[in-house]
């Protein structure tokens, strides 16, 4: 148990060094919600490198912002803006929706 | 592929260990809690199940902790959680038993709070953590009154592949083993994001007794599951057969967990804290 906790004491300790935190250095894109649809529809990211995207949830209603491929989800509420790691992707395109609406128009993440 | 290394290395270091005991697994619950917790605002109720098709025709054996059986029993639990904060969840469960040639029974209660630490992909591995508090009167499905429950939760995910980890360290409260230590198990799996609505995966359960002095490997409980997952018109389901792998556990079950997702609000707005 002591072992375990330790172990997990270090990693939390590493967690703020520079080499743990390179998600922190990574390019920022955003991608805006409002009048039912992502904005823009297709963010273009290079290959095998990681990146956040800022999502700003304009309209007046809740989305959860979510890819099963690249499995992420995130509910951002009306009005919110939250960021989103998204790990080094290989050369392809990865959809994401609004898992509340699935009406609304999917985007896509293109990695080249 | 080192996280499922250190995984195989730290089950045979455990399983190489043996001194009498009861290995304790909770059979109510086949499921494993990776680090994403239930998004805030959002209710999820569940329904965990299980039924054991090659069991023992004795109590105190296989997954019975009490003295039913476990040939033939369905086991069911009702679980209903809420997204307090981006990174923590609280769930309650009402636990159910259908032993063979009887009624569906109330076999337990407990309660839980899930979390994780930092933003997924933060860190080389993705950590949260596990609190349950487990309440029962039902002795003959569990002679033990309260038990705590506590787990860290390591996942790495590795381009389509998820692993994740999750030791568990229990701790009877009240009841005639309230004075014993720490005991271990583990729960564990590792997934393919194969198509949302369908996907692979392979599943990990054991327990080997007290910390301090684990039951003999043959004693002990472990089990795999291949299971399948994923979600159809808003339905979450994940199901499979699982195998005993040793001589004290059940030798074939069959889970069956199905879920529903509805989002109903949110409390608390976006987590900027790094551990809640």
């Amino acid at each position: 148990m002591k072992l375990i906790l330790s172990a997990l004491s270090l990693v939390l300790l590493f967690a703020g060094s520079p080499a743990f935190s390179a998600a922190a250095q990574d390019d920022v894109l955003e991608l805006r919600y409002e009048n039912r649809k992502f904005i823009p529809q297709t963010l273009n990211v290079p290959a095998n490198k990681a990146f956040k995207i800022k999502i700003v949830n304009a309209s007046k209603e809740a989305i959860e912002f979510e890819s099963y491929k690249v499995n992420r989800e995130k509910v951002v509420g009306p009005g919110e803006t939250v960021t989103v790691n998204i790990p080094a992707l290989k050369p392809g395109s990865y959809d994401f929706y609004d898992d509340f609406h699935r009406d609304v128009p999917e985007g896509t993440i293109v990695a080249k | 592929m080192n996280t499922r290394r250190s995984f195989l290395l730290f089950a045979l270091v455990f399983l190489s260990y043996a001194h009498p005991a009861m290995a304790q697994l909770d059979p109510w619950e086949f499921e494993v809690y990776g680090y994403q917790t239930v998004p805030r605002g959002m209710l999820e109720v569940e329904s965990l199940n299980s039924v054991v098709l090659n069991g023992s025709r004795h109590g105190e054996k296989g997954t019975s902790k009490g003295t039913v059986p476990s040939q033939s029993i369905w086991r069911t639990s009702l679980e209903i959680t809420y997204g307090l904060t981006d990174r923590i969840e609280a769930a309650m469960y009402v636990n159910l038993a259908k032993p063979r040639g009887d009624d569906l029974q109330y076999a337990g209660s407990k309660w839980r709070l899930r979390g994780r630490l930092f933003d997924q992909g933060e860190l080389p591995v993705d950590i949260g953590w596990y609190f349950e508090l487990a309440y029962k009167r039902t002795p003959k499905y569990d002679d033990q009154k309260l038990e705590l429950e506590l787990r860290p939760i390591l996942q790495r995910d590795i381009g389509d592949f998820s692993f994740i980890v999750s030791p568990k360290f229990e701790k009877i409260l009240v009841g005639s083993e309230e004075k014993e230590g720490w005991e271990f198990g583990y729960v564990s799996g590792i997934y393919y994001r194969w198509m949302r609505a369908l996907s692979p995966g392979v599943e990990f359960y054991g327990a080997i007794g007290m910390m301090k002095h684990p039951d003999p490997t043959r004693d002990q409980q472990h089990y795999i599951f291949p299971v399948v997952h994923g979600e159809y018109r808003g339905i979450e389901y994940s199901l499979g057969p699982g195998f005993g792998l040793t001589h004290g556990s059940d030798r074939t079950l069959f889970k069956f967990n199905v879920g529903l997702e509805k989002y109903i609000g949110a409390i608390f707005g976006p987590s900027n804290n790094p551990l809640f």
